[in-house]
């Protein structure tokens, strides 16, 4: 099985200063690009946006070729995106949408490259804590989030092998025979990553530390 | 240390079949030496026995106790003092990095980040790893993954560290490296194996036929009548009894 840097960049070790930076405010970035995708109205503001955010990634000694592999898998659907929406609604617009997508995919990458999982599993249980009261448990919710991140990789790696096989029988061409084993492989990584959990038993509640009867 | 399954059995239900399939005829048995191994077929119940041992499968009559607790029961408790090693080490390292892996099973019992990450640290530099820590484990050879793997389980430090298959993705020289790392454990340790050459380091073997263990006894003896087992069946006539429908009890 293939692994895949797939969407978000994995962590690079290093001492930068957008590594020491305080992980609740590269959150707070990440939210903040996402809520501007929204707001922001003139292209020109996105693309500025977005050539700062790829400064500071490069500031973090990620790399060129790091940023690239980040938003490469993503290129082919804004193509299709922005297509559209320069048909639909003109240059300016198109631009102003692809650019806003960029710039959340790059906020994105600088907080995985520049952040531990393990500091990012601790900043998501911090966050879910406030929900304890209503009965979320915060270790599952960021075990969660971080087998999410990890399953990426593995999805686009079992694509790329189904791929291949396709290729080497001549049905590259049929969907179904690209589609089908990559749902199967998904589905049995699911059980096998749920059955491997339960084998450390992580993701088990707090309390409750056994069956009783 | 000891692990006694008292006529412990697995069967499961099968659509369109009115008898549950057996994957595991009723076993009675006391594990205590510190190497002991199961070798067997392909689907001959190994994989069914091992995961009973860790709470993985649940048997459908008799139990499993481990140091006198059950592991349906207690199985919480069991899984912290019986570390498993599968297969692929893929499908058991949830995390992208081999540091971050270890640091993961150490989240539960060390809630001080400084102390885990040293701690993930102490674990990989035993097993020569900590060059690798940051690699993503994609990155890895097998050997490497599968040592990762281990020592994810092993930074929880487990009584008994029970392994399936550990060695059938490596390689010889991975092979090699394993086998002397198993060698080097103080856990009681219980795997299954297709490598005959590491189930004759083992104290004790268990030889696993559809579903029963036929043989329990020294390394040398059970590697012995698994041949035996083997050249008087060939794969290939298991498979025609499979298609004929006549193994059907065999998982």
């Amino acid at each position: 099985m293939r692994g895949h840097g797939f969407l978000l960049a994995n962590y690079v070790p290093g001492d930068s200063l957008v590594h020491r930076t305080p992980l609740w405010l590269k959150f707070l970035l990440v939210l903040a690009c996402g809520m501007g995708s929204f707001l922001v109205a003139d292209w020109a503001a996105a693309a500025a946006g977005l050539a700062v955010l790829c400064g500071v990634f490069l500031l973090s000694g990620a790399g060129v070729r790091r940023l690239f592999r980040a938003i490469r898998p993503i290129l082919p659907v804004l193509a299709v995106i922005g297509v559209f929406q320069w048909w639909q609604l003109g240059g300016p617009a198109a631009a102003r949408i692809v650019l806003n997508v960029l710039v959340c995919v790059v906020a994105a990458a600088i907080l995985t490259a520049t952040t531990q999982v393990q500091a990012l599993l601790d900043g998501v249980a911090a966050l879910a804590r406030p929900y304890r009261r209503l009965g979320a448990d915060p270790e599952r919710f960021a075990l969660t989030i971080s087998i999410m991140l990890r399953s990426i990789p593995f999805i686009a790696g079992a694509y790329a092998d189904v791929r291949d096989s396709a290729r080497a029988r001549g049905l590259d061409r049929n969907p179904r025979a690209l589609v089908l084993p990559v749902f199967i492989t998904t589905v049995a990584f699911a059980r096998q990553t749920g059955e491997a959990l339960a084998a450390r038993g992580l993701g088990e509640a707090d309390d409750g530390d056994d069956r009783e009867g | 240390m000891s692990i006694v399954l008292d006529r412990a059995a697995v069967r499961i239900a099968v659509d369109g079949r009115a008898e549950p399939k057996t994957l595991l005829e009723p076993v009675t048995l006391t594990l205590s030496e510190r190497r002991i191994g199961v070798i067997g077929a392909n689907g001959s119940g190994k994989s069914t026995l091992l995961r009973m041992l860790n709470g993985l499968i649940a048997p459908s009559s008799g139990m499993v106790t481990v140091s006198g607790s059950d592991t349906v029961r207690h199985v919480r408790a069991i899984r912290r003092r019986v570390g498993f090693v599968f297969t692929d080490p893929l499908s058991q390292l949830v995390m992208p990095t081999g540091r971050e892996d270890v640091e993961l099973s150490l989240r539960r019992s060390v809630r001080n980040a400084g102390e885990r990450r040293a701690l993930a640290e102490a674990c990989l530099e035993r097993f020569g790893l900590l060059a690798l820590a940051d690699q993503s484990v994609y990155e890895l050879s097998g050997g490497e993954r599968q040592l990762v793997a281990l020592a994810a389980v092993l930074a929880v430090n487990p009584d008994i560290l029970v392994l399936d298959e550990p060695s059938t993705l490596l390689d010889l020289r991975n092979r090699e490296l394993l086998r002397r790392t198993l060698a080097g454990l103080d856990q009681q340790i219980i795997l299954s194996t297709h490598d005959l050459d590491l189930a004759l380091d083992l104290e004790r073997v268990l030889v696993v036929d559809g579903g029963r263990i036929v043989f329990d006894g020294g390394a040398a003896a059970a590697v012995a009548h698994y041949r035996r087992l083997c050249a008087a069946e060939p794969a290939g006539a298991r498979a025609a009894e499979l298609d004929t429908g006549l193994g059907a009890s065999l998982p």
